[in-house]
């Protein structure tokens, strides 16, 4: 092993930082409902008001408070999952199949981001990824006609292998130039924008067919568009179904395959994996296009869930969410999942905190603080160089003495 | 840390708490009653990307719902936009939220509120800068900006003295060239007037080519390189069309050194933006504050049933106009100008003079 590739804290920082434990990750989930309560609470107005004259009726502070709480939790509640003031089923059950909706691309993403965590990439261009396999999908769904079926499968097929070459160039460029993925992946983050953007704004490329100078593209078309799940009053489709299979495939992929074990590998320790035989550049090339084939599934999501015509800004945030998406679980596939379908409830439900008058920052203020509670505890210790933390012994200890004090009796 | 600054910190600190020990002990309120009757009508309104408070169209209609709730009583909901995925869930929220009437902002919204009107069909829409597929129950709001702007333009060629004026939109797209379009047969109109030639640069009708920013990005470097870029080529006056450009125009100018002037589009940018007082030389206003007053007032207040017929805010009905001028420093004197605008402007009502050419 030569100097340079020994566990520097940095890089152990980041190996602690992408494999955080389940309990930890829920205990960031709960920390960050916490400070999203203090957020509301001190951006109420109500309680602000209250506050002014806290020593003359300190109820009306209190109340005010447990109020903008429990109000902003209750409308994410019935955002997401149930909503129970409803007067008829469908809108009762709608939040919970937007829940789903949401999810399925950040599932998707979220897997293809943690891949790369896995092998110790950092994707950072989930976003172009998306933008690219998108384009491509709509070039199939509005510029070809093909039966019912074929060209759904063709469309999504095409999606996903454009994203996954959109990826496997990262992964070239990085095997045989060295390039940091990093930078590579954000530059063809602007390339996938600027190239959707032209495709959409001219008229003999994507352009919708009666549109004016607006980037726009038509909706696609009716038999490539992803089916609806439970029928037209809700708008579920079966891009979230994709994403499940997708967790399915990165499960047996990177638990049980051997090119999963090769990724494994590389992560742990490259050096190790390249002794052992591994080909390091060919691993890179696989890893990062496996990486843009998950992402590729929520570019399906996008491009072919849709009714209407597409945007350039059709990744909303989708990119950037996939990488808190991958922390937060761990980078393993149920985690991903778990987490996903978190993110996806926060997307669902900030309509209805906005209705209530809550901004919809907050929700991205729980999802900043989950991860920054994650990522922090390995980053201070890294930025001040200070010790892993010892595992208690007190409880032991004790336990322990116990027992010899029943010996000794 | 010496001495002084410690004590000046404790001092600080003993301050802060002091402050909000007073702080928290005002009088308790007494319940009061609100000034204005409340009406059982719930007004709500989407907001595309630019957020309310983008010193434009969606903050026009934020303010129409406001001044609705405060004079007219009706009560209020409203739901800002991140990104497309948001259009669909914000309307469905407020349908959830058994709104009466909801105002769709941007023709960016146009697909999703005309989806949700057809789905629904008991609740009232109105889509500005939209259009509506034939739901009865949606109310496209649009505008004819090429009336106040043909005013601007004329005004834009009396004032300037190189006789080069210059304007640039956000994107190529039809609410954004209706102002240009306007615009450049104004100043057309002055230079024939006045036997006179009138150069317009960065919009040409005729070919359909322009400068564009390529996007609605307040003051981005983009649109600051093209208010340079056209200072250079002579104008002194700009009209910046797409949402709050105002900062990057007048930065080119002090810039440049250029004794040039800024008209103002959607809002009395005087008014609402009076950092640039200095440069502005009035507004092409879009004024939807007052349609959406209107359009619930009719409603609420009036009783009146909602009808799905376009609403056009023209000069005649005063949807637009021309915001008082300042700055003025052309060879023919404000009060001329000012007569024959308004006799451009009874031209333009009665049909006589057709701003598109």
């Amino acid at each position: 092993m030569n100097a340079d590739s020994q566990p520097t804290t940095w890089s152990t920082a980041a190996k602690e930082i992408v494999s955080g434990g389940a309990f930890r990750a829920f205990l960031s989930v709960i920390l960050g409902f916490i400070v999203g309560a203090l957020f509301m609470v001190f951006s109420n107005e109500a309680f602000l008001n209250a506050l002014s004259y806290l020593t003359a009726r300190p109820t009306d502070a209190l109340g005010a408070g447990w109020t903008a709480i429990s109000d902003g939790y209750l409308a994410l509640f019935r955002g997401s999952i149930y909503n129970y003031q409803a007067d008829n089923f469908v809108a009762a059950m709608r939040p919970i199949t937007e829940t789903l909706r949401f999810a399925g691309p950040l599932i998707a993403a979220g897997l293809g981001v943690a891949l790369g965590f896995r092998v110790g990439l950092f994707n950072i261009g989930a976003s172009g990824q998306i933008l690219f396999g998108a384009l491509a999908a709509t070039w199939v769904s509005t510029r070809m006609t093909l039966p019912w079926g074929v060209h759904l499968v063709v469309a999504a097929a095409v999606a996903i292998a454009a994203a996954a070459a959109f990826g496997a160039l990262v992964g070239f460029l990085k095997a045989r130039t060295g390039a940091h993925e990093v930078i590579v992946t954000i530059m063809l983050n602007y390339v996938a924008a600027g190239l959707l953007t032209f495709f959409f704004r001219q008229d003999y490329l994507l352009r919708e067919a009666d549109g004016g100078g607006t980037p726009k593209s038509d909706a696609p078309a009716e038999t490539a568009q992803l089916p609806t799940l439970f029928g037209d009053s809700f708008t579920l489709h079966a891009g979230f179904l994709l994403a499940l299979v997708g967790v399915v495939i990165y499960w047996w992929l990177m638990e049980r395959s051997t090119i999963g074990y090769r990724f494994r590998m590389v992560g742990h320790n490259i050096d190790a994996a390249r002794t052992a035989g591994v080909n390091v550049s060919r691993t890179f090339v696989y890893a990062m296009a496996a990486s843009g084939a998950f992402v590729g599934i929520a570019a399906v999501n996008q491009a072919l869930g849709a009714r209407a015509g597409l945007t350039p800004d059709l990744d909303g945030s989708i990119g950037f969410d996939a990488i808190t998406v991958a922390l937060l679980g761990s980078s393993t596939g149920p985690g991903v999942l778990l987490a996903g379908l978190l993110f996806g409830a926060f997307k669902a439900g900030a309509p209805a905190m906005q209705v209530i008058g809550l901004s919809p920052e907050v929700t991205g203020v729980v999802q900043g603080f989950i991860v920054l509670f994650i990522a922090a505890p390995p980053l201070v210790r890294a930025i001040f160089r200070l010790p892993p933390p010892q595992k208690s012994t007190v409880i032991a200890d004790w336990w322990v003495g116990l027992r010899k004090k029943k010996v000794a009796k | 840390m010496n001495k002084i600054t410690k004590r000046a910190l404790s001092g600080l600190a003993l301050a802060g708490a002091a402050s909000l020990v007073l702080a928290g002990c005002a009088a308790a309120p007494d319940a009061s009653e609100t000034a204005v009757e409340q009406l059982d009508y719930l007004a709500c309104a989407v907001s595309d990307e630019g957020s309310w408070n983008d010193k434009s169209f969606n903050q026009s209609v934020y303010e129409g719902l406001t001044k609705s709730r405060d004079e007219l009583g009706v009560q209020i909901q409203d739901a800002e936009s991140t990104s497309p995925d948001d259009f669909a869930p914000n309307l469905q929220a407020m349908i959830d939220a058994s709104c009466d009437l909801t105002i769709a902002v941007g023709f960016n919204l146009v697909d999703a509120v005309n989806a949700a009107a057809e789905a629904n069909p008991e609740v009232n829409f109105v889509t500005i800068d939209g259009w509506s597929n034939g739901a009865t129950n949606l109310k496209p709001v649009g505008y004819s900006m090429n009336q106040s702007s043909y005013l601007a333009g004329y005004l834009a060629a009396a004032q300037s003295t190189t006789k080069i004026v210059g304007t640039y939109g956000g994107m190529q797209i039809d609410a954004v060239v209706d102002f240009m379009t306007g615009y450049y047969y104004g100043a057309m109109a002055w230079g024939a007037d006045n036997d006179t030639t009138v150069k317009v640069v960065g919009w040409d009708p005729a070919k359909e080519k322009g400068d564009f920013i390529g996007d609605f990005t307040p003051n981005s470097g983009t649109s600051k390189a093209i208010a340079a870029a056209q200072l250079q080529a002579g104008a002194d006056v700009l009209f910046p069309v797409g949402g709050d450009q105002f900062g990057a125009s007048s930065e080119a100018i002090t810039e440049s050194g250029v004794d040039a002037r800024i008209i103002g589009v959607d809002k009395d940018i005087a008014n609402t933006s009076p950092e640039y007082a200095d440069w502005i030389l009035t507004s092409a206003e879009k004024r939807m504050t007052s349609a959406v007053y209107d359009i619930i007032k009719a409603i609420a207040v009036d009783g009146q049933a909602f009808s799905g017929d376009y609403y056009i805010g023209t000069l005649e009905n005063g949807g637009t106009a021309l915001s008082a001028i300042t700055n003025y420093t052309g060879a023919q004197s404000q009060a001329d100008i000012g007569a024959k605008l308004e006799e451009l402007k009874a031209g333009i009502i009665s049909g006589d003079i057709n701003p598109l050419g």
